[in-house]
C-alpha cells in the first residue's frame, strides 16, 4: 500500500489530475475433449500492471509485466511524459491518500482451490463428449472444452479509490460436426458463470449434449435461407446479440466519443418500439457479466438503458465521464492490465413483455424463426450483423422447415422502432464481447422478440 | 519525456536457468517458447490526442515431457526465478494429462538453417513525434472532402520485439524485429443521407518508413466512392473481389489447406485429398510467409521449424498441407514450418500469394470492371468473417462494402451480403484483373467470380 501510495503522490505531484494504478494476477485453465480423449489440457498464469495518467480529459496508459518498484515507476514516468509532464522529486503531492481499502476478495480467497480439480473438469468433459455419441448420429467431429479464469485485481487511484476483488469465471462447451454425403452441419451451445466455483460440477452434461445433438441433427439436412427482407422471430437467451451489437455497443460513452452512435443527443427521446425496455446491469447472481466491482473500482449499477421505447442513458466509464458528461454506471471494463479500462456492457437484456412465443410466431405469415444466433459484429456506422445458427421458416404462423445461411443485417436507428413484441420468458446467455479494451465476459438476453422486418442475407 | 526501456530476452541465461530447473524437478526433455516487447501507440481525435498507450510484455510457453513421454504446457508472464519454477510444475502437472495418442516431439528441422530475412531495425520513435504525425495526417484525411468529418478509427503503433525457441537438446531460435502500423478508418456524411465508412493500413519495420501519404490517399477515396450509394437488387451477380476481400475469404477457410484440421476432421479436405482439383485449372495458392511482402515475417515457426513457402493449390489442384511436427508425422513428410507452440499443436498459414498458374494463361484476359458487357459487383470488403464462414461447411455468408458498376459507372452499394460456398467459388473463379497487389495479408490480383448470391436492400 505504502508503495501505491508513492507512486500515486508521485504522479500528482508532477502534475496528473488523477493517477490509477490497476494490478492484476490470472490464473487459467482450458481444457479440450475431443471424441473420447483429452487432447489438450493448458494452464497459464500471469500478472502486470496498468497506469494511467489523466490530466485535463486526455490519458496516457502504459502496461507492463514488471512489477518491481523500478518497473512500475518506470511505467509512471512513460505514461506522465506521453501528457508532457515530468517525474518530480518533490515532496510536494495533492494526494491525499488511499481510503480505507474496500475489500470484495476478502470472502472469495478460496475460490481458486474450491474449483474441480483438473481430474474432475477432464472427466465431466469426456462425460459430455461421450454423451453426444449416445445423443447423435452422424457425428464426424465431438468436441468439448472448459475454462476457468480466475483473476485477482486490485485498483488504487489518487482520488483515494482503493479495492480489490476476485472473480472467478467458468465456462464449458459443446461442439458438434455432423456429415452425412454432402450434407454438413456444424453448432454448438457454451454455458457459463461467474463466481460460483461449484458450478462444473453441477453441470448436465446428458441435458447438454442432447440439446446440441437434436439441433445438429434438424441443421443438417436444412436448405439454404432465401434472402430477402422479411419480419423474423428471435429466440430467447443468446438471441439477445442482436440488441448486444445492434444497440449496445452504441450506448457505451466509448463510442459518443467517437462519433459514432447516431443515438448521441437523443436522451430523452424515442429510439425504440415502445414495446422494448433495455436494461445494462452487474448484479445477476453468477451471471458471466457480474462483477462486485468494475475494473475502476465502482460497484456495478442496475442501468436502464431504454425505457419503453425512450433512452434514459448511457454506459460511462471514468473517461467516459469525463469526455462526454454521462455519469458513471460501474462499467469500466478490461480484459486485463494490458487495457485502459472502457464503457463496456455487463448483463445486457431486453426486459419481458406480455406475450407467449406462440403468440410472436402466430403473427407472422411468412418469415424467419431464428432460434439460435452465432456471433455478429456492429460497424462504425451503426451496421450490425450476425449469424443465425439454428432457423426455421415460419408459414402462415407456424414453425416449418428448418434453413441455415441465414444472415440478419441492418441498422440500429432502423431496426430498433422494429421490435415490435416481446415474450414474457426472458432468460440470459453467457458469451464474450471483444471491443476497445479487449475480450470480456457478458451476459446477453431476451425473451422471445419479433422484428417486424429485417434483411436476412442467404442465397 | 521518458522513453519506454525495450525489454530483450537473454537466451544463454533462460536456457541455463531453465535446464537447472528442469534437472532438479527430473524433467529431462523440454521446449520453450518466449517473446517479449516494447509498444507504443496513439489515436487521436479531432486534432487531439485521444489515447497514449504504451506497453512492456514478456511471456514465455513451456513444454515438458514427463517419464511416460506425455507432454504438459502451461503459459506465464512471469520469467522470474519464481514464475519459471512454477511453470515447470504446472506443465509437470499438465502432462498428467497428455494425449498418449499423439505426442509432439522435437522438429527434425528445429536446428536446420534459416532463410535470411531483410528486417531493418528501427529506433522507436518518440509518443509525442508519433502523436504528432497522427493528427497530421488525420487533419489531411478530414480536408480531403467535406463529408468526412471525423476518422473514428484511427491508430499509430510501433513495436520492438524478440522472440526465442528453445530445447533440451539445444535448439536455440531467435529473432528480433521492429514493426509499425498505421490504419485510418474515415467516416463520412452528407446530409440526408446515412453515414458511410471505410479506410486503409499500412505496415513497416520503424514508424519513419509507413507510407503515410498513401494510407490518407487510399482511405480517402475509398470513403468518398462509398458517398453515392443505392440499394442492390437481390440476385446472382459476377463479383470482383478485392485482394483483400479475397485473401481474407481465403484465410477464413484455411482450414482446406490444414493438416491439423484434416486430421480432426473439421476441413473440407480428407488425407486423400492431394492431388484433387479444388479449382479452376488456372488457380495458384501458395504459402510464403518468406516473401518480402510480408512486414514482420517470422523466420521460424513454434517449433523451430524454418519457414519456408509452400504450394497448396497449383494448377487448380490441392498439392500440399500445413504441417506441424505431430501432422507431418502422421502423413510421413516434413514439417512445413507453420506451427504455433501447444500440448496439442496449432496449424496455420503464413501469408498467400495468390494468382495465375505459370503458363495456365491466367484465365480471361483483359478483364475491366469498367468495360464489361452486364454488371459486376466489386466487393472491396468483408465484415463479420468470424460470424458468417462456416468453414467446415464450405458455406459463408458476409456483408461486404462495395460497388455496382454497370455501363462503366459505379455506385456504392448500401448494404448487401454475399453468400456461397468456397468450394464453388474457387471453381467459378473466370481470372484476374490487373497486378498483384501486396497487402498485409499476402499477395494478390482482383479476382473475377461467377454466379454470387448478393443479398441487398432494393
Amino acid at each position: 500500500m505504502l508503495r501505491l501510495e508513492a507512486l500515486l503522490a508521485s504522479g500528482r505531484a508532477a502534475g496528473a489530475d488523477l493517477v490509477e494504478i490497476f494490478l492484476e494476477r490470472t490464473d487459467h485453465l482450458g481444457v479440450l475433449a475431443e471424441q473420447d480423449t483429452i487432447t489438450s489440457v493448458s494452464p497459464a498464469f500471469g500478472m502486470g500492471a496498468g497506469i494511467r495518467v489523466f490530466l485535463g480529459d486526455r490519458d496516457g496508459f502504459v502496461s507492463t509485466n514488471d512489477l518491481s518498484e523500478r518497473g512500475l515507476m518506470q511505467a509512471l514516468e512513460q505514461a506522465l511524459g506521453m501528457l508532457g509532464l515530468s517525474h518530480s522529486s518533490s515532496n510536494s503531492s495533492p494526494f491525499e491518500g488511499l481510503q480505507v481499502m474496500r475489500d470484495f476478495a476478502a470472502a472469495k480467497l478460496d475460490w481458486l482451490d474450491s474449483c474441480p480439480s483438473l481430474a474432475e473438469a477432464t472427466l465431466k468433459l469426456l462425460e459430455g463428449t461421450c454423451r453426444l455419441e449416445h445423443h447423435g448420429s452422424h457425428l464426424q467431429a465431438r468436441r468439448g472444452s472448459y475454462s476457468r479464469d480466475w483473476q485477482s485485481v486490485l485498483v488504487a487511484a489518487s482520488d483515494g479509490t482503493f479495492a480489490r476483488d476476485i472473480r472467478l469465471h467458468q465456462s464449458l462447451g459443446l461442439n458438434v460436426l455432423a456429415a452425412d454425403g454432402d450434407h454438413r452441419a456444424g453448432l454448438g451451445r457454451r454455458y457459463g458463470t461467474s463466481d460460483r466455483p461449484d458450478d462444473l460440477r453441477q453441470w448436465d452434461a446428458d441435458a447438454a449434449a442432447q440439446e446440441v445433438c437434436s439441433s445438429v441433427g434438424t441443421m443438417l439436412y436444412a436448405d439454404y435461407v432465401e434472402a430477402g427482407q422479411m419480419p423474423a422471430v428471435l429466440a430467447n437467451r443468446f438471441g439477445g446479440v442482436i440488441f448486444h451489437e445492434a444497440c449496445g455497443h452504441l450506448l457505451e460513452t466509448t463510442q459518443v466519443e467517437r462519433g459514432t452512435t447516431p443515438f448521441a443527443e437523443m436522451v430523452g427521446q424515442s429510439i425504440a418500439h415502445e414495446a422494448v425496455t433495455a436494461i445494462d446491469e452487474g448484479l445477476s447472481d453468477g451471471a458471466f457479466g457480474s462483477l462486485s466491482m468494475d475494473d475502476e473500482g465502482m460497484e456495478p449499477q442496475r442501468t436502464v438503458l431504454i425505457e419503453n421505447g425512450v433512452l434514459k442513458r448511457f454506459l460511462s466509464d471514468r473517461a467516459g465521464e469525463l469526455r462526454t458528461g454521462h455519469s458513471r454506471t460501474g462499467s469500466g471494463r478490461r480484459q486485463g492490465h494490458t487495457f485502459a479500462a472502457a464503457s463496456r456492457m455487463r448483463n445486457t437484456f431486453i426486459a419481458a413483455g406480455p406475450h407467449t412465443p406462440e403468440q410472436l410466431i402466430g403473427s407472422v405469415d411468412k418469415g424467419l424463426y431464428c432460434k439460435s444466433m452465432g456471433g455478429g459484429s456492429v460497424g462504425p456506422t451503426g451496421q450490425f450483423n450476425f449469424a443465425v445458427e439454428e432457423g426455421y421458416l415460419i408459414e402462415n404462423g407456424q414453425l416449418t422447415k428448418p434453413v441455415k445461411g441465414a444472415t440478419l443485417i441492418g441498422e440500429a436507428k432502423e431496426v430498433m422502432p422494429r421490435i415490435s413484441m416481446c415474450a414474457n420468458d426472458l432468460e440470459l446467455a453467457a458469451g464474450f464481447c471483444g471491443s476497445v479494451s479487449g475480450s470480456i465476459f457478458v451476459t446477453v438476453g431476451q425473451p422471445h422478440i419479433k422484428v417486424d422486418s429485417i434483411t436476412v442475407g442467404g442465397r | 519525456m521518458t522513453q519506454p526501456t525495450i525489454q530483450t530476452l537473454n537466451a544463454e541465461a533462460l536456457s541455463g536457468r531453465l535446464q537447472q530447473l528442469a534437472q532438479g524437478a527430473g524433467i529431462q526433455q523440454w521446449d520453450l517458447g518466449a517473446s517479449c516487447s516494447t509498444d507504443t501507440s496513439v489515436q487521436v481525435d479531432r486534432g487531439e490526442a485521444k489515447q497514449m498507450k504504451g506497453a512492456q510484455r514478456s511471456a514465455i510457453t513451456l513444454r515438458v515431457w514427463n517419464g511416460d513421454g506425455l507432454v504438459g504446457i502451461t503459459s506465464t508472464s512471469d520469467l522470474s526465478d519464481s514464475g519459471l519454477a512454477r511453470a515447470l510444475s504446472g506443465a509437470r502437472d499438465a502432462s498428467a494429462f497428455g494425449n498418449a495418442e499423439e505426442t509432439p516431439a522435437f522438429s527434425p528441422l528445429a536446428t536446420a538453417p534459416l532463410a535470411p530475412l531483410d528486417q531493418p531495425l528501427h529506433q522507436p520513435q518518440p509518443i509525442l513525434s508519433l502523436l504528432d504525425t497522427l493528427k497530421q495526417a488525420e487533419r489531411q484525411l478530414l480536408d480531403r472532402h467535406i463529408a468526412i468529418g471525423t476518422v473514428p478509427y484511427n491508430g499509430l503503433a510501433q513495436r520492438s520485439s524478440e522472440r526465442l525457441y528453445l530445447n533440451s537438446e539445444g535448439a536455440c531460435r531467435h529473432q528480433t524485429l521492429t514493426t509499425a502500423s498505421l490504419y485510418l478508418y474515415a467516416r463520412a456524411e452528407e446530409a440526408g443521407r446515412k453515414p458511410r465508412s471505410s479506410g486503409a493500413v499500412r505496415l513497416a519495420y520503424g514508424a519513419t518508413e509507413l507510407d503515410i501519404a498513401g494510407c490518407i490517399e487510399e482511405a480517402a477515396e475509398r470513403t468518398i466512392a462509398h458517398l453515392d450509394y443505392a440499394p442492390i437488387e437481390t440476385g446472382y451477380y459476377t463479383c470482383v473481389f478485392s485482394p483483400e476481400a479475397f485473401l481474407d475469404l481465403i484465410g477464413a477457410f484455411s482450414s482446406l489447406f490444414n493438416a491439423r484440421a484434416v486430421l480432426d476432421g473439421v476441413s473440407l479436405s480428407h488425407r486423400d485429398s492431394l492431388g484433387d482439383c479444388v479449382a479452376v485449372t488456372f488457380l495458384s495458392i501458395r504459402d510464403n510467409g518468406l516473401h518480402p511482402g510480408n512486414v514482420g515475417a517470422s523466420a521460424f515457426d513454434g517449433e523451430g521449424t524454418p519457414t519456408a513457402p509452400l504450394d497448396l493449390v497449383a494448377g487448380g489442384m490441392l498439392k500440399n498441407f500445413l504441417h506441424s511436427e505431430a501432422t507431418a508425422r502422421a502423413f510421413g513428410v516434413a514439417p512445413t514450418g507453420h506451427a504455433g507452440m501447444g500440448a496439442k499443436v496449432s496449424v496455420g498459414a503464413d501469408w498467400f500469394e495468390i494468382g495465375a498458374t505459370p503458363g495456365s494463361g491466367g484465365g480471361q484476359q483483359g478483364l475491366d470492371r469498367l468495360n464489361h458487357s452486364g454488371p459486376v459487383v466489386v466487393i472491396d470488403s468483408l465484415s463479420a468473417l468470424h460470424a458468417g464462414v462456416k468453414a467446415s461447411q464450405g458455406s459463408f455468408s458476409l456483408p461486404f462494402d462495395g460497388w455496382l458498376v454497370e455501363g462503366g459507372v459505379s455506385r456504392s452499394i448500401e448494404a448487401a451480403t454475399v453468400a456461397g460456398d468456397i468450394r464453388t467459388v474457387m471453381k467459378a473463379v473466370v481470372g484476374f484483373e490487373g497486378l498483384a497487389k501486396i497487402t498485409p495479408d499476402g499477395l494478390c490480383p482482383y479476382v473475377w467470380v461467377e454466379g454470387l448470391s448478393i443479398t441487398g436492400e432494393a
